[in-house]
């Protein structure tokens, strides 16, 4: 009869097997999650990239740090192939809804002639194009940078917001750059707009749109002497004519044009930047891998011992094979086996937990998280150089425990 | 026996010496010399620790001697690559241990396959040779049994069949009656002593019971790791 020892030594062997794949697995999972998450953020704002309307983004060091945003957008529309030039300043404010409270909202300030032509054909579709926010060069109220010009007041609101305050077109909306509802400025509303999905974050639900001239003046960003730059702005992105934008020597050109303009600030092209993303996913997708790679090795040490022990246990059933004429290969071979099938079997679970995974954070993770894990990719190409590079592995354990059993002495395993 | 054939097995000079401790040695078997003729039935006894199964396991190159030389069917076996002695091994040799060691998690049928397997025997024709070894020791209907649910005279009857898997020319038995009780020790000597006739092998025994080395035709006699005694029969 089999003894109870034996029967003992093979839950023993089962238990240690199980928590070796569950070992793997866990090691698999985190980088299953990692990369497939990251590597769908990377990809949605990318895809943002690409659909953009605009080829070259102008970009400052610190908060608003684009002086003479007006002046600026004169300049690089005297550029040859260039179509418009859009600056923008976002600046969070307040809004005084129904004469209410003060309500948080982001709000941008653009030149309305220009904002339109540099959006996407995803976008375009959210606005009211063109835009009605009276004069569309933002010039009358600038007025050479005297800002003595007549303002507009007129100002879109998003969707979200019209809906939660039941605003308008046609009504009107106090702005103010504080909670004191005694400096703000009531605002015309001539149109609602659509809230663009985003990658991350909470979305800008409640934002404003308004001429930037007159965000400026709110929000001291103008020609204040307290302001650290006059005339602010964000960014200022820049499209070229239709024609131009299938040419990369073109938008490089105009790239270089507007650098030449403002050496002191970030030129770049939507084709740069995507290398830039590309290049900092990569990075990000190797630093999950390294991560992950503490957690496999240990999953791989746990799984090399339990082969050695493996190997120890059966040294009789070995020695018997091998007296018999068994080459050692083949008693190898199986030792390798064994460790190739409990890490492929804990790569097959670690993946089908890390899937699961990134579903139960898409169903039931904070809204952040819910919106990342919404946008994760399960690349095969991927998961499947991870498993074999987990079998890969396995090989490394497998012969370390084969070369124990081939190390056995006989006479004493027989003895 | 026949005297123009080469002798089934030669020890010439043979030692085996283990390291024990850093300066101290322990020399196993000192200088054997012997040959034993094919189709030959040698028993081999002694106190125990005189060396009879390091010298078993030095001719059935389990084990490599320190210093001189083996032979089988006059070709210099002991100091091949492990990879060698292996298929010498698988080809040439059937081992049958006191404690039988079969392969608990295979029935008796799939033990006696395991050497035929280990040479590539296509599974349909090692599956019928091992039924019909089986039957040829008595098991007949006990194909499909493990070793758990055997008695010890079956289980070493399934070794003894599985010592015959290949056809070896040289059997080496190890106490193969050590754990068993008279009926079966007397069933299981009657066995050995048919296939050595049957098939012209050569069976060299271990053994420390006179009774059972009675059978044999040569007797062996070791001590200290030497030869002091080789008596044959007329």
């Amino acid at each position: 009869m089999m003894s109870t020892g034996g029967s003992r030594r093979h839950r023993h062997a089962r238990l240690q097997a199980i928590l070796a794949v569950a070992a793997i697995a866990t090691a698999v999972a985190l980088p299953v999650v990692l990369i497939s998450v990251g590597g769908g953020v990377s990809s949605h704002e990318l895809a943002d990239l690409q659909d953009a309307g605009y080829q070259v983004v102008v970009s400052a060091a610190g908060l608003h740090g684009i002086a003479n945003a007006h002046s600026l957008e004169e300049q690089i529309l005297t550029i040859g192939s260039v179509a418009a030039a859009s600056p923008v300043l976002s600046v969070a404010i307040d809004a005084f809804p129904g004469g209410g409270g003060a309500s948080p909202v982001l709000a941008e300030g653009v030149i309305p002639g220009e904002f339109g032509p540099t959006l996407g054909p995803a976008e375009s579709g959210l606005f009211p194009l063109p835009l009605p926010l009276g004069d569309p060069t933002d010039r009358a109220h600038y007025d050479h940078g005297t800002y003595a010009g007549p303002a507009t007041y007129d100002v879109l609101v998003s969707s979200p917001f019209a809906q939660a305050f039941h605003v308008g077109t046609g009504d009107t909306l106090a702005l103010g750059p504080t909670s004191n509802s005694s400096d703000s400025v009531v605002y015309d509303v001539t149109g609602t707009f659509g809230v663009p999905p985003t990658a991350l974050g909470p979305t800008g639900a409640f934002a404003v749109i308004l001429p930037l001239s007159d965000l400026q003046v709110m929000t001291g960003y103008a020609n204040e002497t307290s302001a650290p730059v006059t005339d602010a702005a964000d960014t200022l992105e820049v499209a070229v004519v239709p024609s131009a934008t299938t040419q990369p020597g073109v938008i490089s050109s105009v790239r270089n044009q507007i650098q030449a303009l403002v050496p002191y600030y970030g030129v770049s092209s939507l084709s740069q930047e995507a290398q830039q993303l590309e290049a900092a996913s990569a990075v990000l997708t190797g630093f999950y891998l390294a991560l992950s790679s503490v957690g496999l090795s240990v999953g791989l040490v746990f799984l090399a011992l339990v082969l050695v022990r493996r190997v120890e246990s059966e040294r009789r059933s070995i020695g018997i094979r091998r007296a018999i004429g068994q080459p050692g290969r083949s008693i190898a071979f199986a030792v390798i086996t064994d460790g190739v099938v409990l890490a492929a079997s804990g790569a097959a679970v670690g993946v089908l937990t890390g899937f699961l995974m990134v579903e139960a954070l898409a169903t039931w993770g904070t809204s952040t998280v819910q919106e990342a894990a919404q946008l994760a990719v399960f690349v095969p190409v991927t998961l499947a150089e991870l498993a074999a590079g987990i079998i890969v592995l396995s090989l490394l354990a497998g012969g370390w425990a084969s070369r124990t059993a081939l190390r056995i002495d006989l006479a004493e395993a027989l003895r | 026996m026949n005297a123009s054939r080469a002798p089934a097995l030669e020890l010439v000079g043979v030692e085996r010496t283990y390291a024990a401790g850093e300066a101290d040695e322990v020399r196993a078997l000192r200088g054997v010399d012997l040959t034993v003729a094919p189709g030959e039935f040698v028993s081999l006894e002694g106190p125990s620790g005189c060396g009879k199964t390091t010298l078993l396991n030095l001719i059935g190159l389990l084990d490599a001697p320190s210093t001189g030389e083996i032979r089988w069917d006059g070709r210099s076996v002991g100091s091949r690559t492990d990879r060698e002695r292996s298929r010498l091994r698988l080809e040439g040799v059937g081992f049958i241990f006191q404690r039988f060691y079969l392969l608990p998690s295979l029935t008796a049928r799939e033990n006696v396959e395991l050497p035929m397997r280990a040479l590539g025997i296509a599974r349909a024709q090692r599956q019928r040779r091992a039924s019909e070894l089986l039957s040829e020791v008595g098991l007949g209907g006990r194909e499909r049994a493990y070793p758990h649910q055997l008695s010890g005279g079956e289980e070493q009857r399934v070794a003894v069949a599985r010592s015959l898997a290949n056809r070896p020319g040289l059997l080496l038995a190890d106490e193969p009656t050590g754990e068993l009780d008279r009926v079966n020790t007397e069933g299981i000597l009657a066995l050995l002593e048919q296939v050595r006739r049957e098939r012209d092998a050569t069976l060299l025994l271990v053994t420390h019971n006179p009774s059972v080395a009675r059978r044999a035709r040569r007797h062996l006699a070791l001590e200290d790791g030497r030869i002091v005694s080789d008596v044959r029969e007329a």
